[in-house]
């Protein structure tokens, strides 16, 4: 198995997964709990269904060179983003993920609209449904680009499943453990492990698309989370000392 | 145009990422083509993601403050 794909794909799933767990509480707490299920069960599918037909499509038809080259590319603008955003926030200038209030907010709504029954409802269903899916989805896109572009090296695609689905499984189990909002679960910290994680393969999977090679082959994969990661704390701390004279001019003013 | 956009902030939802990223490709491809410039190809792609990184959280910097 390809451990560092696995790895990458369960950190970010892990994260993706957390946050749609917060909607299916909302639709279990709520509404019923057979609704939610229903919705998520029916959401997984549609996922799985994705990744295997995309997945397959694009390992076998697509050649390698050319796969590395457009899924490093498109990794190094999503893991980007996600630095950003984890840069952001530890930096204080954009609000954490607060899975308590998106808890309590969607909850709100839910009342509102005074739904509440025993059996399956079309509209929890769809709520479940949606919020799996669409957090799912960025799941499947780092499964199949990760596994995809790992496919040279072995079972790439099922690496990046497996750790997709060990922690699905987890947030699961914990979630039924706690029947609350995940709000412990260091986000944050998460989206900056998986967007360094991203920016870091999908470089070196760049320059590989383009023939280019790195010292050390693939052993370089750690100098190059090294040098993000370093710049990233660089950053961070750049940002948070910009920030100090301007919260000092407004005190004075 | 809704669906380009939905793309759009799926995969990166920055202007100046896409951007920074899409020229960087292109400077790559170039350098490809000059022999004595190969071995650098992994070195550029690394200043130029950080710098597109920098240039992306200083706006945000400058339009919060």
């Amino acid at each position: 198995m390809v451990w560092a794909v696995a790895i990458a794909s369960f950190l970010a799933s892990a994260v993706e997964f957390v946050e749609a767990f917060t909607i299916v509480l909302v639709v279990g707490v709520t509404i019923n709990w057979r609704s939610a299920i229903a919705g998520s069960i029916a959401a997984a599918v549609s996922l799985a269904a994705i990744i295997a037909v995309f997945g397959t499509a694009i390992v076998y038809y697509v050649p390698i060179d050319l796969l590395r080259l457009i899924v490093g590319f498109i990794l190094i603008l999503f893991g980007m983003k996600w630095l950003k955003k984890a840069i952001l926030r530890y930096s204080g200038l954009k609000a954490l993920h607060d899975e308590e209030a998106i808890f309590e907010e969607t909850m709100a709504e839910m009342r509102a609209r005074g739904e509440v029954t025993t059996r399956i409802l079309p509209s929890a269903v769809a709520l479940a449904f949606k919020a799996v899916l669409l957090e799912g989805m960025e799941v499947a896109f780092i499964v199949i680009t990760f596994g995809s572009s790992a496919a040279a090296q072995g079972s790439g695609i099922a690496s990046a499943a497996i750790g997709a689905t060990v922690a699905g499984l987890l947030v699961l189990l914990v979630g039924a453990l706690v029947r609350s909002p995940l709000k412990q679960v260091p986000e944050n910290t998460l989206k900056f492990v998986v967007g360094i994680m991203l920016t870091t393969f999908g470089t070196f999977w760049t320059v590989e698309g383009l023939h280019g090679s790195w010292p050390f082959a693939d052993a370089f994969l750690l100098v190059l989370a090294a040098i993000y990661l370093l710049a990233s704390f660089a950053f961070i701390t750049w940002l948070k000392g910009q920030q100090r004279p301007a919260l000092a001019q407004q005190t004075a003013k | 145009m809704k669906i380009i956009k939905a793309v759009y902030d799926f995969l990166v939802g920055d202007m100046i990422i896409l951007v920074g990223m899409a020229l960087a490709l292109l400077l790559l491809t170039l350098l490809q083509t000059i022999e004595a410039l190969h071995s650098y190809t992994g070195a550029v792609l690394v200043v130029i993601t950080l710098l597109v990184l920098g240039i992306t959280l200083r706006r945000e910097l400058v339009g919060r403050k």
